[in-house]
């Protein structure tokens, strides 16, 4: 298992050097007349780079789950949905797709890690856009639910078959290959989601709709909220 | 004159090309180290996994001269260094490779 851990660490190393230089190399593009083609080619290789970075930075946080090292305290729940959807909103409006942003809860802290909480928002609302249709949007809803707080995103893509449903219902996703659920994904943004929402002792999981998915994650309300 | 030490090429370049001064790129410690008994640099950008002794190893011979003890260095690296005690070391930034922009490498250029 340690054997494997380390492979998995030394891939993600070796796969995010690249990456990065890939980045550097987009924003080392000196323009003598700024065209618009390329500065939208010049967004994009920078935005596709990044995403690729966070999900092996992702991959790397998983093969240290075991070591406990992400802390759990009160995290703001708005705070984080707020900077994944100010992280996303560009990539949205490029993608020509609608982000639609709906807080109705009153507890403000849940028991989370801040970074794995925003990896879980961040991999649901990238799963979203990558599903909705041109002009169509997703949905970003957090509630109270009793002493938890509900966290979901909602789609209008395919419907999600129904053997990734069940493992979803199970609250958690083995492995990423068996969700190639919906067409065009490997599922491992929402591998891991499911392994970080596990780590996080919250509940994960599906909704399936006529016309498209909602995923969710329900965090316990923190003790320390109740002091305010 | 600012050192680049980084044993990427491609990476080593983008950070000279950010710098817009003159820069000598060394792509291990062992060459970098030598260099400085010809030269002391205004700067030094240091990545930490290096070929051969790493950044931490050149920072302790740099820290262990009089003179090149206090050349600022600005540590560029996709490792998360936040842990790690660098006060002996004369370190003024950290950069990250994930998310870093040429202007960042530039603003430490301008603070010389």
């Amino acid at each position: 298992m340690e054997q494997e851990v380390n492979g998995i660490l030394v891939a993600a190393h070796e796969l995010k050097a690249p990456l990065s230089v890939l980045r550097q190399l987009a924003l080392s593009f000196d323009f003598e007349e700024p065209a618009p083609s390329l500065e939208h080619i010049r967004s994009e290789m920078v935005s596709v780079s990044e995403r690729a970075i966070k999900q092996v930075n992702d991959l790397t946080k998983i093969a240290r789950l075991e070591d406990g090292l992400f802390t759990m305290e009160p995290v703001s729940v708005r705070a984080v949905c707020d900077d994944v959807t100010r992280e996303l909103d560009y990539l949205f409006r490029y993608n020509k797709r609608e982000l639609f942003v709906k807080y109705s809860n009153k507890a403000k802290l849940v028991t989370a890690n801040r970074d794995l909480l925003h990896s879980v928002v961040y991999n649901f609302l990238l799963n979203a856009m990558h599903y909705s249709g041109e002009e169509t949007r997703s949905e970003l809803c957090i509630n109270d639910c009793h002493d938890k707080v509900k966290i979901s995103v909602r789609d209008f893509g395919p419907a999600l078959p129904m053997d990734v449903w069940r493992e979803m219902k199970r609250g958690w996703i083995k492995k990423p290959t068996s969700i190639a659920m919906r067409p065009g994904s490997s599922g491992l943004g929402l591998y891991i989601a499911s392994k970080f929402s596990r780590y996080m002792n919250a509940n994960v999981g599906a909704v399936r709709h006529r016309d498209g998915t909602s995923f969710f994650i329900e965090l316990p309300v923190s003790t320390q909220a109740r002091l305010f | 004159m600012i050192f680049v030490i980084d044993d990427d090429e491609i990476m080593a370049e983008c950070i000279a090309r950010a710098v817009k001064k003159e820069t000598k790129v060394f792509s291990n410690a062992i060459t970098a180290i030598s260099a400085l008994n010809d030269e002391v640099p205004e700067l030094i950008f240091l990545d930490i996994l290096l070929d051969g002794p790493d950044g931490f190893t050149f920072l302790n011979e740099l820290a262990s001269y009089q003179d090149t003890a206090k050349i600022p260095i600005v540590i560029v690296t996709s490792l998360d260094v936040s842990n790690v005690d660098l006060s002996q070391y004369n370190v003024v930034g950290i950069l990250s490779k994930d998310n870093m922009t040429p202007q960042e490498i530039k603003k430490y250029v301008d603070q010389i």
